[in-house]
């Protein structure tokens, strides 16, 4: 409770819950907690808020003193690294395989020639050919906890980070209560456990195209994911290129949706979920009722 | 991709990912939580002065235990009132041991300024959970002064209901108190005998026994509202004078100089107090607590009744603002009592004792504590986190008590009592 203005953390009383806010990874995030008393809400959010900003810092691709600017700085060495970069790896080696590709950390190089700022700059075609070689899974070398990696390439974790950073801080709140909390960074959010008298956390999600208007996902238990944004796409020629790129063409996958939700037992799979039917563009839909999973599709 | 069922992958694969040890939740380990304060007391006009430094520090011990301990140190130093008033004449005492004198002068409130005590207070409480909803919690304590002794245990049952949003509470205390005055016990009614002449006392030890029973609700109303309504029982059997207490024996109340002759010339013209035996007491308790959007509003009356004829009434009043990195908490609080039946202003000699020394009343005492009275206190509180998981606060109250002597003739009532006070607190993770 002390540190909160410190720590730019914001507590209030809503009606029946605490509410905490703050601001990490580029999102506004937010921590409702059905806890008794101010103390506990705040201790709750500052340990939560410490960890966002923790896992933030070590695996933020902005930053040139962490473990990825290590590794995307190693110039062909290799870059042996500790046991929670190396879990979060050996995840994303597991989704390479599982989407046969399709979910690749190398990337996130493809940003340097695509810019989605609602204009018609499609790249030439040539360009993100050429990008083509410093993409590829295969290439890194992923062993005993070392990582070498060509020169040029890079990795970015950027695509689990926050879904991830959303599950650790709800082990710790659960950590710290026995009550109810969500935990909601940008809108990929995931909950402790069920609140009292049946009451379910209802958490305000934007409908695309129409402005400002909110509906509400009612949530009783795990976690939400939202992959897409409305306003990242490129528009030439009659063609809507959506933000999502194929990693093995470079290119803009066609047809895929604005936005999906996905809800699952943890934000880290609700999050892979939805990226993953992002990745299969018109056949998202498909994708996801085969999974037998809760979604949502705009 | 082909379009292929990975959901139990997935599930298998985020396992992985997030089933290791989390190292934040390992960081938080049980810690003591300290809490020090320095109090400084201070009646005004020469009047007690008191130094308290005390040390609380508490740790949980997993599976919902908890441990306590409290060590407070008290000095005191100062004069207190000795039971007498102040009178057209210069009035001579004899010191509690019986071999000096002081003197107050005529239009003086009656002071004893020997008065000095020092007092160690220990105490532990552990808590334990019997299960998810309830817990029960031992306390001992124990605390000496140079002429008193206290021993103490507590047992206190809480059972949630209502998804805890309702706790009842019950417990049980016991006190078992030695009161060793100073040259011994004075024999009640006696007359305090010119120095060196010899005391009237018998033995040198009392005893009182307290059983305390108390019954509680604690409610959250809603998520910005908690009250809490306690009613509780007090029985006190033993020894209940103040032994340093004297009352002024007079021929004429409305002159209330002390009687010319009394018994013999080596008495005084003041007997020591009595008051009765046993004592219950009864207490209705209320608090509540709110929060606004930031501060907090926190609420207590509380009502109090015993069979020696008091009543009081407590309100208190604290308001917790906070600043940008601090807070700021004004207090309130007005206390008001109805006077003891046997309080009284002097003992009439012929009328409340006869001439031979022997009282014709049961009880009586001149102890401004038993008075009608009131007592206003005002106090502003500041807080300031100091790193961490520590905090530093200051707080200082203005004390302002008022005795109504109603029927007691002008020059001879009790005089009111302003007393400051200031406290210093460090609060910290260690």
């Amino acid at each position: 409770m002390k540190n909160l203005k410190t720590k730019s953390l914001k507590l209030r009383h809503e009606a029946n819950y605490w509410q905490g806010s703050f601001s990490a990874m580029a999102s506004p995030c937010e921590v409702l907690m059905e806890v008794k008393d101010r103390a506990m809400a705040a201790r709750i959010l500052e340990a939560v808020a410490d960890e966002a900003r923790r896992i933030e810092q070590k695996f933020s691709r902005y930053r040139d003193d962490n473990i990825i600017y290590k590794i995307n700085n190693a110039k062909g060495q290799p870059v042996s690294v500790d046991d929670e970069t190396a879990r979060l790896i050996d995840f994303s080696d597991r989704l390479y395989q599982m989407s046969e590709g399709l979910f690749d950390i190398t990337s996130g190089v493809l940003r340097k020639v695509w810019k989605f700022d609602g204009s018609d700059k499609v790249p030439e075609f040539l360009a993100v050919s050429a990008m083509l070689d410093k993409i590829g899974w295969t290439k890194v070398q992923w062993k005993d906890q070392t990582l070498t990696m060509p020169e040029g390439m890079e990795i970015d974790l950027g695509g689990v980070g926050k879904e991830y950073a959303v599950d650790r801080c709800v082990q710790i709140a659960r950590s710290l209560t026995d009550e109810s909390v969500l935990v909601n960074f940008g809108g990929d959010l995931a909950t402790t456990g069920e609140r009292r008298n049946k009451l379910c956390w209802s958490v305000g999600r934007l409908i695309t195209g129409k402005d400002n208007a909110v509906a509400l996902f009612k949530l009783y238990r795990g976690a939400i994911a939202t992959s897409g944004d409305a306003h990242r796409y490129l528009l030439k020629d009659g063609v809507r290129y959506s933000h999502v790129l194929n990693p093995k063409t470079g290119w803009s996958v066609p047809d895929a949706p604005h936005t999906v939700s996905v809800a699952a037992p943890t934000c880290v799979e609700a999050g892979m979920m939805s990226t993953l039917a992002m990745l299969q563009g018109e056949k998202a839909r498909a994708f996801l009722e085969l999974q037998e999973v809760d979604f949502w599709v705009d | 991709m082909q379009l292929k069922k990975i959901k139990g992958q997935m599930a298998v694969a985020t396992c992985a990912l997030l089933q290791a040890a989390s190292p934040a939740a390992n960081a938080a380990e049980a810690e003591w939580d300290v809490d020090t304060s320095l109090l400084y007391y201070s009646e005004a006009d020469g009047r007690v002065q008191a130094a308290e430094p005390a040390i609380h520090a508490g740790r949980d011990l997993g599976d919902d235990e908890r441990i306590d301990f409290r060590v407070v140190f008290d000095a005191l130093t100062g004069a207190t009132p000795n039971g007498g008033y102040a009178t057209s004449a210069a009035q001579t005492f004899t010191t509690p041991s019986g071999d000096s004198t002081y003197v107050t002068a005529a239009g003086d409130s009656p002071l004893d300024d020997t008065f000095r005590d020092a007092r160690v207070s220990l105490g532990a409480d552990w808590t334990m959970s019997l299960d998810r909803m309830s817990k029960v919690v031992w306390g001992a304590s124990l605390s000496g002064e140079i002429d008193y002794i206290s021993m103490g245990l507590t047992a206190a049952y809480s059972q949630d209901f209502n998804n805890r949003n309702t706790t009842l509470t019950a417990s049980l205390g016991f006190n078992n108190d030695i009161i060793n005055p100073y040259d011994g016990v004075p024999i009640e009614f006696s007359p305090m005998r010119v120095a060196n002449t010899g005391i009237n006392r018998d033995g040198d030890s009392e005893t009182k026994t307290i059983t305390d029973f108390m019954i509680g609700v604690t409610q959250v109303v809603n998520r910005k509202t908690l009250i809490q309504l306690n009613l509780s029982l007090s029985l006190v059997d033993g020894y209940q004078n103040d032994p340093y207490k004297i009352m002024t024996v007079v021929d004429d109340p409305v002159t209330g100089l002390p009687a010319s002759s009394f018994l013999t010339a080596d008495d005084l013209s003041y007997v020591y107090e009595k008051r009765p035996d046993s004592r219950q007491k009864n207490i209705l308790f209320f608090k509540a607590v709110h929060h606004l959007e930031e501060d907090v509003i926190n609420f207590s009356y509380r009502y109090y009744s015993d069979d020696w004829g008091i009543k009081s009434h407590t309100l208190d009043l604290k308001y917790r603002y906070e600043l940008a990195n601090s807070y700021l908490q004004p207090h309130v609080r007005y206390y008001t009592q109805d006077a003891a039946d046997f309080y009284r202003h002097n003992l009439v000699l012929g009328t409340d004792i006869d001439t031979a020394g022997n009282a014709l009343i049961d009880y009586a005492s001149h102890d401004y504590r038993l008075a009608e009275l009131d007592t206003v206190t005002l106090g502003l509180k500041y807080g300031i986190p100091m790193g961490d998981d520590s905090e530093f606060s200051v707080r200082g109250e203005v004390i302002s008590q008022s005795v109504n002597d109603s029927g007691v003739p002008a020059g001879q009532e009790t005089p009111d009592l302003d007393a400051l006070m200031l406290q210093v607190n460090y609060s910290f993770l260690w």
